[in-house]
């Protein structure tokens, strides 16, 4: 059975086995619970006592919390990841064996935050070598040890980039005479003409 | 099977039947933490001080029992395999047993810290990938230039900690394809009767 939720491939084993679990807490709780786990996957932390207390009454062990929440991130990543809209979602779950009301309060939630989701997904697609920062400077030589008059602009700029296989950062100095930058800024300007021309 | 001790291994066993049976537990449960985390020589001085011997004797005692049960659980001997074995030093029936309990309570968790041990090649952890089009560089414009990049993040490998390690990699949509047929075409060599016929044998 190919579900769109899942990129249209089958639904994994354990996702199946663990929909079962959450049909045994009640859809209020369900729902608080995917408010909880849309939370983590946005970056803003789980509160696990939360979890602990919402569970609580259904009297889950440590590994139904555990899988619980791995099957609800599965299924909000899965959905935004494949840009699966609710409706869709909803009769794909309930076709799982999800019961309706269930259903319903996570396709609430997960329009809700919909678009949110997807921009944090954006965010952290893969990306190397980000910049993260860059610092100029521009310094007048007057003279030096080869000849007693200079007088040429120079500009010193510091970029700071993330790391492609390090991941951390790297700060790379480099020092430009007038004409090169005058290059440099020239190239640069035409790249970003053809930026603009496609957003 | 029976292990066979070293007589070097008896004779630092021998010290266990001079101490009473709550110490021998005592050691064993140092034992084990040893396996877990490593030993510290406070705890065999603060042992050595209390029962009036020298360190290096209850150094060797528990290092000894260790030995015992790393052996014992390595070649998953069975309750009457390790009765014989253990006969051998001449122990009493007593300690006899507390070193069976031991060994019963503890093998499983033995052999999973054991099977952690030989970890020298790099695992797979993670890919994380993007698909991009390449539109134009400084040297040529009206491009368009299907690139996959991706990132492999490894566990282990050469550090042997438990470091992630990061390798970077672009490929073209040809390569990609003769790539996936090449993996897929490693998958479907389990389904083959020879891979079928060996799995069947292992237990």
């Amino acid at each position: 059975m190919r579900f769109r939720f899942c990129g249209d491939l089958d639904c994994p084993d354990w996702v199946l086995a663990e929909i079962s679990t959450l049909a045994k807490i009640s859809s209020v709780k369900m729902k608080l619970l995917c408010a909880q786990v849309l939370k983590d996957l946005l970056g803003e932390g789980i509160d696990y006592d939360k979890v602990a207390k919402l569970t609580a009454d259904a009297k889950f062990e440590s590994g139904d919390i555990k899988a619980s929440v791995a099957v609800l991130s599965f299924i909000f990543s899965s959905a935004a990841k494949h840009d699966v809209d609710s409706e869709s979602l909803s009769s794909e779950l309930q076709q799982l064996g999800l019961p309706k009301e269930h259903t319903t309060g996570l396709c609430k939630s997960y329009e809700d935050k919909h678009s949110v989701l997807q921009g944090k997904l954006r965010e952290t697609s893969l990306r190397l070598g980000r910049l993260e920062g860059v610092s100029w400077r521009v310094d007048y030589t007057l003279s030096s040890s080869e000849l007693r008059e200079v007088n040429e602009p120079l500009i010193q700029l510091k970029l700071q980039t993330q790391g492609a296989e390090s991941g951390s950062t790297e700060t790379t100095v480099v020092s430009v005479s007038a004409d090169k930058f005058r290059v440099l800024l020239a190239e640069l300007k035409q790249a970003q003409t053809r930026m603009n021309a496609l957003q | 099977m029976l292990l066979v001790l070293s007589e070097e291994h008896k004779e630092h066993l021998s010290f266990l039947p001079r101490v009473d049976s709550a110490v021998v537990g005592e050691f064993g449960r140092i034992a084990l933490e040893f396996l877990r985390r490593g030993s510290s020589p406070k705890i065999y001085e603060g042992a050595a001080r209390k029962l009036c011997v020298p360190v290096e004797t209850v150094q060797r005692g528990v290092e000894g029992l260790m030995y015992l049960m790393t052996e014992s659980s390595k070649h998953m001997i069975s309750k009457v395999d390790f009765l014989d074995s253990v006969l051998v030093l001449g122990f009493g029936e007593e300690l006899n047993q507390i070193l069976l309990q031991l060994y019963l309570q503890h093998h499983s968790e033995i052999r999973s810290i054991l099977s952690q041990l030989p970890s020298n090649l790099p695992g797979y952890h993670n890919l994380e990938w993007r698909l991009d089009v390449q539109l134009a560089s400084r040297a040529i414009r009206q491009q368009v230039v299907p690139v996959l990049t991706m990132r492999l993040l490894l566990t282990g490998g050469g550090d042997g900690t438990g470091e992630l390690s990061r390798r970077v990699l672009q490929t073209d949509p040809g390569t990609l394809l003769h790539l996936i047929s090449t993996l897929e075409g490693a998958l479907a060599a389990i389904k083959t009767n020879h891979a079928r016929r060996i799995f069947r044998n292992i237990k």
